[in-house]
């Protein structure tokens, strides 16, 4: 497998269980090795051949003057994070109360990120997380201590350079501890020529009461790949509430996997893109209901022009035992050109017999009654047609309680 | 001096997909200041026609022609032929959810100003405008800040047209029954608001059933309209004899 032969050294190979870890993702790598158009989890969205065989770890630290994050200066205050080509540049200075952030070598030397690592997941069913961990170099580890509100997002900016075909491993551990609320925000950008495959795992802790509000942009170079796994658990009344937000990429894949593990507890995954060029986005969802009382709702929407690609792949699992629980999933794409093309598959898995779930599929163009309407009034037909699509998007992004951060998250679709 | 506005000659179209023939040898003269009313029984094609002078993709012009100012109408999209000063207040205006009123006009406003050269209005100066528009047609702030027609009741969206005919201020306003399911109040409105705007430079044309609106807005010429062409033109006196004796003088089949 040539992804593994990378003749690169890792930080940690003095910590046994760190390294014992690798050597056991690179076993599992090696045998269940990449997806193919017959593997069922990404038959919509497998990579070709020779994507994934070119990409090599970037050793060379990475000097960065900042300038290369000016582009995303955010409109609102933030506790800013970066990565710059894979590696970590930057922690913000002077904290808000009740947050620790450290780099994921440091947690790790000291053991702290010991009870989180790989812990939220079976390397065998995901074999871009065991990559990932079999190349666990960079990331952080970052927790929000018990009752914290923080009053501003973490922001987390990964950009890349062109130059060489990067490959960037990066795992980060969220932790919100019991009562604590928090946002996070992760913007994904590069260079217009960058070739890069980004593989991303972060696992994410929702502790009793606490609440996650989790928003990801990504908008990339046409030639870049990009892979996400959100690995969550939420315990008892706590909520995670998320939206990812897909733009160009040759093929870009969020896969959010949440386990609603005690009563009470509720996800939200909603999701957008919009494509014009020929990529692909895939959005995938895996909501597992494993105590009663628990809720999730899915809307996610997409619009594609070109020969783009829209994937959604959505599963709702109750448990047994999940009695009075709420599943809910809808997944909408406006089509607007015979080359573009929408696949969705909805899963339901339902073994508890008092539930409410339901799940359902629309496809079509722009109404072009309300374009005529338009018209008539003035409006060009270019601009009516954007005033649409818009609109149309909108409904998923008024699900961001802060306006601010969805307008914000609105600007690069 | 007269000034034509509209000239219509020997108009024929249809339905763009099937190419069924709706309008048959059409000829209508519009002049600047003059008021029309076109009646004539339900599927005659008069929402055809103004479609047509619109320029919606639906329907085809298979022969005659169109000219507004002398400038041929055939070769330009609906959103330049709205630019050029034509409003159409459609039969059943459209709900466009996610877009509301205020956002939907300002672009109206706008795209129309734009296109005449002239300086876009910025968000104040078009709020201004809005709100002193929308005082005159009793059209609230909420309603402005809901979706644009979005569960709007029959009256709200014929008000709605019609604010719209204030802002825009066209030239040619086509009023497309907007008289249908209006109470007294909501029809006083609606005529008064476009009494407001007609003057001596601008123009109308009228489709309706009902004597009420002409009685408010008086027609100097009212045609009747049937089997894809006028068959008869006289002025409001011919509208009352219609509403006594109804159609069947005058179609096809009693000639
Ligand atoms: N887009 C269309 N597709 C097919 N038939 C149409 C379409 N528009 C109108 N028609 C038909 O053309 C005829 C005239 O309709 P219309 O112009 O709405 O009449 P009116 O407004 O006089 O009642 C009717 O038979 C109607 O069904
Ligand atoms: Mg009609």
């Amino acid at each position: 497998m040539s992804l593994l032969k990378q003749d690169i050294s890792l930080f940690g190979d003095n910590i046994p269980w760190f390294e014992g870890l690798r050597e056991k993702a690179r076993k599992a790598f090696e045998r269940i090795g990449l997806p193919t158009a017959k593997t069922e989890a990404w038959k919509y969205s497998y990579f070709k051949e020779d994507a994934l065989n070119k990409p090599q770890i970037d050793e060379t630290p990475h000097e960065c003057d900042g300038h290369c994050h000016d582009a995303s200066k955010l409109p609102f205050a933030a506790v800013e994070l970066k990565y710059c080509n894979g590696k970590l540049t930057h922690i913000a200075h002077d904290l808000p109360c009740g947050i620790i952030i450290r780099p994921l070598y440091e947690a790790t030397e000291d053991g702290e990120i010991k009870p989180y690592l790989n812990k939220s997941f079976d390397m065998e069913e995901f074999p871009f997380a065991a990559l990932n961990t079999a190349f666990l170099d960079e990331g952080l580890f970052i927790v929000i201590t018990a009752g914290t509100i923080l009053n501003m997002p973490i922001y987390l900016h990964y950009h890349q350079h062109s130059g060489m075909n990067r490959l960037c491993n990066i795992r980060n551990i969220i932790v919100i501890e019991k009562g604590a609320k928090a946002t996070l925000i992760e913007d994904f950008d590069g260079e217009s020529d960058a070739r890069y495959f980004d593989n991303i795992v972060n696992e994410i802790y929702v502790g009793t009461g606490a609440i996650l509000q989790h928003y990801k942009r990504q908008n990339e170079a046409s030639e870049a790949h990009h892979v996400a796994f959100n690995s969550v658990q939420v315990k008892s009344g706590g909520k995670y509430e998320s939206l990812i937000a897909h733009g160009e990429c040759a093929l870009a894949r969020t896969e959010s996997c949440v386990r609603l593990t005690q009563e009470n507890a509720s996800a939200e995954v909603n999701g957008v893109y919009r494509l014009a060029q020929n990529g692909v986005s895939d959005i995938t969802t895996n909501i597992r209901h494993l105590a009663p009382h628990t809720d999730s709702d899915q809307l996610v929407k997409g619009v594609l022009d070109g020969k783009a690609k829209g994937v959604f792949q959505g599963q709702i699992h109750i448990a047994p035992d999940a009695q009075q629980t709420t599943g809910y999933q809808l997944h909408r794409a406006l089509v607007l050109s015979d080359g573009a093309e929408v696949d969705c598959k909805p899963e339901l898995e339902i073994f508890a017999d008092d539930v409410k779930c339901s799940h359902g599929a629309t496809s079509g163009d722009l109404d072009a009654e309300q374009l005529f309407y338009m018209q008539a009034r003035g409006i060009p037909l270019a601009e009516a047609r954007q005033i649409l699509i818009e609109a149309y998007l909108n409904e998923v992004f008024e699900k961001v309680e802060d306006t601010a951060v969805a307008e914000w998250l609105k600007g690069r679709l | 001096m007269t000034q034509k506005l509209l000239e219509i000659k020997n108009l024929s179209a249809g339905i763009a997909e099937s190419g069924k023939e709706i309008i048959k040898g059409l000829n209508l003269t519009i002049n600047a200041g003059e008021t029309h009313a076109i009646m004539g029984p339900n599927g005659a094609g008069k929402s055809t026609l103004s479609y047509v002078i619109t320029g919606k993709s639906d329907y085809a012009v298979t022969g005659g022609e169109m000219l507004f100012e002398g400038q041929n109408l055939c070769t330009l999209k609906p959103e330049e032929r709205a630019a050029l000063g034509i409003f159409l207040s459609m039969q059943s205006p459209i709900e466009i959810p996610g877009v509301t009123t205020q956002n939907f006009l300002k672009h109206s406003v706008n795209a129309v100003r734009k296109y005449n050269n002239l300086p876009e209005l910025d968000a104040a100066e078009f709020l201004k405008l809005l709100r002193t528009a929308a005082k005159e047609f009793d059209v609230s702030t909420d309603m402005l800040k809901r979706e644009i027609n979005v569960g709007f009741s029959g009256g709200e969206k014929k008000r709605m047209e019609i604010l719209q005919l204030s802002l825009l201020q066209p030239k040619l306003a086509i009023l497309d029954e907007a008289d249908s399911g209006l109470d007294i109040d909501a029809l006083k409105i609606v005529a008064n608001g476009v009494n407001q705007w007609h003057n001596q430079n601008n123009s109308l044309l009228i489709i309706t059933h009902h004597l009420d609106l002409l009685k408010r807005i008086k027609p100097d010429f009212v045609h009747i309209y049937s089997d894809g062409h006028i068959v008869k033109t006289g002025d409001m006196a011919l509208a009352e004899e219609l509403e006594t004796s109804g159609y069947k003088n005058y179609l096809k089949a009693s000639v």
